[in-house]
């Protein structure tokens, strides 16, 4: 009895010491393929393009199967704590928020400022997708169900987790009954390999996305020299040491450079930090916010603007505020 | 000369007995280790269990049939909890996870897992249903040992809360 006072002390102690990191949201959508082989999907051309999207309002209101899957992998999750976005409440809140921002004025008559960028924000988005696929496959008078469940970083572009599997054939089940058995039967798999990508995330960070930009307006570019700690060398270079220095064992890869941009993946940066001694949850808003506070020091001076893409991408672009 | 041949036929006839009895007694000893071997796990996924559990069929050993079901019970449940079970043939179900990551768990939690698996102990909680009324798989492996195969619906998901809440296993949302 002693032992386990003295542990679940010494847990809330580590809680405490440690807050709590940022969630990521997680949300079931239906794969493309699934909605556009169900007539899901509109139309639109894009530049001289056809290009068939789908449409996940006329998915959510008119098939019944993708309903009854989302919601039992809905129940799923929230009994482990750990509830999900709703597709089809996210489409109705978005369609809400346009109309009350339209509409809205202050007592002076002025209506909300909402740049371009801000509209083109308002999507339905999650940091985890679940991409749901499913089909039923008829083999004489047997069913059975092809069952597709992938995890993905919608900001890493990662596979974080799957499952995938054809059910056994029955001849007396229905599709329904066939389909919450697939759910059931991989759900736990799912979870298994989620918990894997947490596990890691706290071993090693999170892993996110960071570009460098220069606005067309701005007379420095990344390959601009200048004296930093006795050294002299570009700007990228720079900024390559400081991700060096401040990532999670330095680790982080630099795909693609030139003297205009600088685009950073697999950024493992740090689930915490500290701020008037007490640690804090680090985003990637956090972490990008100070490299440009590093950019703002002498020798370099240089003004930059952090653009937020999510929890786990964003940008700084230098020239300007 | 025929003495001779007599003598070297015995010897011949009682090396072999030797090299029978030893290879017994050795197989013995592996069957005794694999036996008590806490890797060993004799499990195959039936089917999808209704929520929350899963439906396998596991084969336990004991000096009577009643002792190897109640073995079963026990394999059963550790296996969910450290192991996890396969996928099922014929795509019936697949895999599950091991409620528990962490190897060491057995080790680091003993004296918790002493209490939890022994005899009438809390892990019956979590075997809902079993075939113990019709033990047809059954199997006289030696004159000591019974092996049965026995189907079990194993609370999965209220053991996975149990494991979580004495801090054995992670929680999907601990840390955020």
């Amino acid at each position: 009895m002693r032992k386990m006072l003295m542990f679940s002390v010494a847990l809330m102690l580590v809680a405490s010491a440690f807050g709590q990191a940022k969630k990521p949201t997680i949300m079931v959508v239906p794969s493309d393929r699934y909605c556009i082989t169900k007539g899901y999907s509109t139309k639109i051309n894009n530049q001289g393009t056809e290009t068939e999207l789908p449409d996940y309002k006329k998915a959510l209101q008119n098939d019944a199967e993708l309903r009854m899957a989302i919601s039992k992998m809905s129940g799923i999750m929230s009994d482990r704590e750990f509830p999900l976005k709703d597709l089809e409440q996210e489409l109705r809140n978005i369609a809400n928020e346009s109309a009350e921002s339209a509409m809205l004025t202050g007592s002076g008559g002025s209506s909300v400022t909402e740049s371009p960028i801000d509209v083109l924000k308002r999507t339905a988005k999650a940091d985890i997708i679940m991409d749901l696929d499913f089909s039923v496959v008829k083999q004489g008078p047997k069913n059975s169900i092809m069952y597709t469940l992938n995890g993905l970083d919608a900001y890493t572009s990662k596979n974080i987790a799957s499952s995938t599997g054809v059910g056994s054939p029955s001849t007396s089940a229905s599709v329904e009954l066939l389909i919450e058995e697939a759910v059931l039967s991989h759900m736990d798999e799912f979870c298994g390999r989620l918990q894997a990508h947490f596990d890691d995330m706290f071993n090693n960070g999170r892993e996110v996305k960071i570009m460098v930009k220069v606005f067309d307006g701005s007379d420095v570019n990344l390959s601009d020299e200048y004296d930093y700690n006795g050294e002299t060398d570009e700007l990228s270079i720079f900024i390559e040491d400081w991700m060096a220095d401040n990532t999670v064992n330095g680790r982080f890869s630099l795909s693609d450079a030139t003297e205009n941009f600088q685009r950073y993946e697999q950024v493992r940066i740090p689930m915490f930090y500290e701020r008037n001694g007490r640690q804090r949850a680090m985003d990637t808003r956090t972490f990008v916010n100070n490299l440009k506070k590093f950019l703002a020091e002498a020798p370099f001076n240089l003004e930059s603007k952090v653009y937020m893409r999510g929890l786990g991408e964003a940008w700084v672009i230098i020239g300007e505020k | 000369m025929k003495r001779l041949i007599k003598a070297l036929a015995l010897s011949a006839m009682s090396m072999m007995l030797v090299c029978v009895t030893v290879n017994a007694q050795s197989r013995n000893k592996v069957r005794k280790l694999e036996y008590n071997s806490q890797y060993n796990y004799e499990v195959a996924t039936l089917a999808v269990g209704v929520d929350g559990t899963k439906l396998v069929k596991v084969w336990g050993y004991g000096k009577t049939a009643e002792d190897a079901v109640r073995h079963a019970k026990e394999l059963g449940v550790a296996c969910a909890i450290f192991r996890g079970f396969p996928a099922g043939s014929n795509g019936s179900a697949a895999p599950t996870p091991a409620i528990v990551t962490d190897a060491n768990a057995a080790t680091t939690h003993e004296a918790y897992f002493v209490k939890f698996f022994e005899p009438g102990g809390k892990y019956l909680q979590y075997v809902n249903l079993s075939t113990d009324g019709v033990t047809t798989d059954r199997v006289k492996v030696n004159k000591k040992t019974y092996k049965v195969g026995v189907e079990l619906s194993i609370a999965y998901d209220e053991l996975r809360k149990e494991m979580e809440r004495e801090g054995i296993a992670r929680k999907l949302n601990s840390g955020f």
